[in-house]
């Protein structure tokens, strides 16, 4: 197995004649937390949503995962493969409990599975439990997203994206947007802590204090371009991200 | 046209070779082409007229109005009643003395059926005037009654509270006019005309343009004029609308009232021609949905063009049927509006507009109750008096255990596919009649035992319900509604009306008594136990078993891993999606599953029924399986079981009969405001609204006694952070 988990190549979006995604190339290492930045507009959810299959009729390029090409599977069959993601907007199952949320990703449902589990359903799922206790989700397993904090509901968006035992990689888009100051660190301290738990991840924020103090290795895009790699330091110090991105608000957020 | 998708682009293409062929055959042979689009004409400015108040509607509000038609049908019957009588009917109210009255069987006072406005029938004019008011009205009501307040609800609320109106107002007709066909003096000239040597009424020439300047009128309306452009605004962005400030909400109240009165117009104008019964303009309102779709719901030259299109080609089917043999009498033609809604969906996809406002509102709980000792009690209870009725009660109690036990299987089927995945089907009776009519054929046309035919006849249910299913894969919300209505229709007059495997065996079809082995529990088999009127015990047992097995399969459905994945598709399909649902398959095995609820409850109609024909699987038969479904909720198998004892002749409506007051005729006309009811207020049902009674009264004894309250949904101790 290569240290490289997820690899775009040349992967373009165009939606009639703008070009949202342009020809990025870039790596997730194993095990770590690698982050993708960019202003406003920038083309990083985009980006997401290109790589995780919805957007079969606008992208090209090539998406490796685990040196296997996956580029124009459908997103539930990249879920399989092992690419999860969240979202912005959280689109968690708002009728179901936090336990069904995570149940309903935890693994692929065939026709036997689905008759065996009909017949004698099993009591609980193992993995579902082992992720309610690694994400500390207890006292909320059986209550319904929409009566949770925003803070609680980011978590179980990632608890439902990292539940299925084939995942490799996590793609979290802005999961820290509408939290507040503790609440964000609170948050980058738990993606640590999965990180040291062995998971891949693929961070977009716009915090950048954020991003900054948690990724090991950073991307940047601009206008749908890559324009900057480095590591936080690296990335800190790069002009074009000091221009472009932090503007004059200067480095020291 | 250059940047348009590849199959508009062929569908335009090849609607303009038809066109032109047309033209130029029509050069060579004006009789018989001219006729077809001159006869033609008549219905198709109805469809197209209809189709111009739907898209007002639309615009105004987001509704795909199902009602529209019925609301056409009742201002027609005014207008009809005041010219013929004078008389301006009085939709049924309810007496609040009534039981009083019952008890004492005493009549304190009478509650007017009709205002005579003149003696004798009043003049044209101030029955049109005083039609179009009512229109007017029924517009205001519509939107600041139903639709306003349903703004922010999900889709399948606002489809169901337009079926609402449509039941509702047809049963008042019905209630006060009978179901006879009335008519009236024209209002056009009709005299005979040559036109290009073919002898037709004037009156269509007359329609046609009035059609033609409406259109227009609406066109100009909404393109020009400052409240077209802030309608139009507020389509795309309700609240920036608002803030820019105007009244969006007046805005779509006008509208209405525009819907309105264009659908009373065409009742009253085109009455002479047709003569009206209570179902005509619904009947026309699905070729009106075609055309509409293919307008996508906002343009209104495409929605009239399309229309008239309609009924033209309508003509023209009935010409070369009627002129060639070889072309078999399949009933394509009444299958017309099904084939071009399956068309524009195609064609159109999924690019129906969606309204710019947020959906915030829920959708009904799928409640799946913690599995208490009390509650095992409370089902096996329910079981033994089940049991009792079923053998035991007066017969006329056991015909309406064995309707409502048929009707829960129905229901089910909803709460399978629109409860569950949240795919609004309107066609659950087309997918029984095929079971039903399957029936006759393996049972008793073929003659295979029971073992074999009920399966086959599910088989097949299963099999057109897929078939069907697929279009749902392409649409969602209120289009699917309409695609689904059309399959229904397309299933009733393609195959319920004639001879066929899924079809009539004659003039009728019968189905065997059923029977396992040589015992016969059929509704006249002799039973050992209870009296020996007919229907019999032995056929109520064998409904009674397949009924439980299904309400203990659905529950159990809930539970497993393929219902939470329903759930999840139902909340969200993208979300599903990226966690790993196969959302096509999801939605395909509920369709499925439902079909073969629907497919058993169809079988064993037919079982009860013994002889029977289309009738028993209309349209709007399904129309109302989802009302009453909806009514009773649409998402617990309590509510299919609420449902089921609501239908016509179940045992809720049988016993008040018996015990209380002969609703008889009012079931529809009721049902139907309770529906509205139920959207606009408590999308939960009656079993959603007894379940939070429940808890109350139980956290209200608890709280007596020092005790903690329960949540409703785990029946356990509140737990959790956000509501301490």
């Amino acid at each position: 197995m290569s240290d490289v988990v997820l690899r775009t190549e040349n992967l373009t979006v165009r939606f009639g004649g703008l070009l949202a995604v342009n020809d990025v190339t870039l790596d997730c290492a194993r095990g770590r937390l690698t982050g993708l930045i960019g202003p406003n507009g920038a083309g990083k959810t985009t980006f997401i949503d290109a790589v995780t299959g919805f957007l079969p009729n606008n992208s090209s390029g090539r998406v490796a995962l685990d040196g296997q090409d996956v580029f124009g599977r459908a997103p539930h069959v990249l879920a399989h493969d092992g690419l999860t993601r969240t979202w912005q907007t959280l689109e968690l199952f708002d009728d179901i409990s936090v336990r069904s949320n995570l149940d309903v990703a935890s693994g692929r449902l065939t026709i036997p599975s689905a008759l065996r589990d009909f017949f004698r359903p099993a009591k609980a799922q193992e993995r579902v439990e082992e992720v309610i206790e690694l994400l500390d989700l207890h006292d909320i397993a059986d209550r319904q997203p929409r009566e949770l904090s925003q803070g609680q509901r980011k978590m179980v968006g990632v608890g439902r994206a990292l539940v299925s035992s084939s995942t490799k990689i996590l793609l979290l888009d802005e999961p820290a947007a509408g939290l507040d100051k503790s609440e964000t660190q609170w948050f980058g301290e738990q993606l640590r802590k999965l990180i040291g738990e062995g998971y891949t991840m693929l961070l977009i924020d716009h915090d950048m204090g954020l991003v900054l103090s948690v990724c090991d290795h950073i991307h940047m895009l601009e206008f749908g371009k890559l324009v900057a790699s480095g590591s936080p330091t690296e990335m800190r110090n790069n002009p074009v991200v000091i221009q472009a991105y932090l503007g004059h608000s200067g480095a020291d957020r | 046209m250059a940047n348009r998708p590849l199959p508009e682009r062929i569908a335009i293409v090849l609607a303009s070779a038809v066109g032109l062929a047309w033209i130029l055959g029509a050069l060579v042979d004006r009789q018989v082409f001219f006729q077809p689009v001159l006869f033609g004409i008549g219905t198709g400015t109805i469809i197209a007229a209809l189709a111009l108040g739907l898209v007002v509607a639309y615009r105004a509000s987001g509704v795909i109005n199902f009602g529209h038609g019925a609301i056409a049908t009742y201002v027609t019957y005014v207008y009809v009643s005041l010219v013929d009588t004078g008389d301006y009917p009085i939709p049924p109210l309810p007496n609040p003395v009534a039981p009083i009255e019952g008890i004492f069987d005493i009549e304190l006072f009478d509650i007017p059926t009709m205002i005579a406005v003149s003696e004798s029938g009043t003049s044209r004019g101030i029955a049109i005037a005083i039609a179009l008011l009512t229109a007017a009205a029924l517009g205001l009501i519509a939107h600041y009654a139903i639709f306003r307040p349903l703004r922010y609800a999900p889709i399948l609320a606002k489809v169901v509270a337009s079926v609402g109106i449509m039941l509702f107002l047809q049963a008042a007709v019905v209630l006060r006019f009978g179901s006879r066909a009335k008519s009236a003096d024209p209002i056009f000239p009709n005299d005979p005309v040559d036109f290009l040597g073919v002898r037709v009424g004037q009156d269509r020439f007359w329609l046609l343009g009035t059609v033609v300047a409406v259109t227009a009128a609406l066109y100009a309306l909404f393109r020009y004029t400052r409240f077209g452009i802030a309608t139009r605004a507020s389509a795309e962005n309700e609240q920036f609308t608002t803030l820019l400030g105007f009244n969006a909400d007046r805005q779509a109240g006008i509208s209405w009232v525009l819907a309105s009165v264009l659908a009373g117009a065409v009742g009253i104008l085109v009455a002479p021609i047709t003569g009206v019964t209570p179902n005509l303009f619904t009947v026309l309102l699905i070729s009106s949905l075609g055309a509409a779709l293919l307008g996508r719901m906002s343009s209104f030259v495409v929605a009239a063009v399309a229309g008239l299109m309609l009924g033209v080609i309508d003509q023209e089917l009935f010409r070369l049927e009627f002129e060639f043999d070889w072309i078999p009498d399949i009933g394509i033609r009444r299958a017309l509006p099904f084939l071009v809604i399956a068309i524009a969906m195609v064609v159109r996809g999924e690019t129906l507009p969606s309204r710019g406002s947020i959906t915030a509102e829920r959708l009904p709980e799928a409640y799946a109750p913690p599995i208490t000792r009390w509650r095992l009690s409370a089902y096996g209870l329910l079981v033994i008096v089940a049991t009792w009725v079923t053998i035991f009660a007066p017969f006329q109690f056991r015909a309406g255990m064995q309707n409502s036990m048929i009707g829960v299987l129905f229901a089910l089927s909803l709460v399978v596919v629109t409860g569950y995945v949240g795919q609004i089907s309107l066609m659950q009776m087309a997918l029984a009649g095929v079971s039903a009519f399957a029936v006759g054929t393996f049972g008793t046309d073929v003659g295979l035992p029971l073992v074999l035919t009920l399966p086959l006849a599910v088989a097949s249910g299963i099999g057109f319900g897929l078939l069907a299913a697929l279009p749902s894969l392409r649409t969602r919300g209120a289009s699917l509604a309409v695609v689904t209505l059309a399959s229904g229709l397309a299933l009733e007059e393609i195959f319920f009306k004639r001879p066929g495997w899924f079809g009539l065996s004659r003039t009728n079809k019968v189905a065997p008594t059923p029977e396992v082995a040589g015992l016969e529990f059929g509704p006249s088999s002799s039973f050992f136990l209870g009296d020996d009127k007919i229907p019999t015990g032995g056929f109520g047992i064998f409904l009674l078993v397949l009924t439980i097995a299904s309400c203990v399969g659905v529950m159990r459905l809930r539970r497993s891993r393929l219902g939470e994945q329903m759930l999840a598709v139902r909340a969200n399909e993208r979300a599903a999606a990226a966690a790993g649902v196969n959302v096509a398959m999801v939605k395909l095995t509920a369709f499925g599953i439902s079909a073969a609820l629907a497919g058993l409850g169809g079988a064993l109609t037919a079982y009860k029924l013994g002889t029977y024909t289309g009738a028993s699987f209309g349209i709007f038969v399904s129309l109302s399986v989802l009302a009453f479904a909806y009514l009773g909720g649409i998402s617990t198998v309590g509510g299919a079981i609420t449902a089921g004892t609501l239908f016509a002749e179940g045992i809720g409506i049988i016993a008040t009969n018996e015990w209380f007051i002969d609703v008889g005729s009012y079931t529809a006309y009721v049902a139907g405001f309770f529906l509205i009811a139920t959207a606009v207020y408590n999308n939960e049902g009656i079993d959603g609204f007894q379940r939070r009674q429940f808890f109350q009264v139980v956290n209200f004894i608890r709280r007596r006694r020092g005790l903690e309250r329960l949540d409703l949904r785990t029946a356990g101790p509140k737990r959790g952070s956000a509501d301490v």
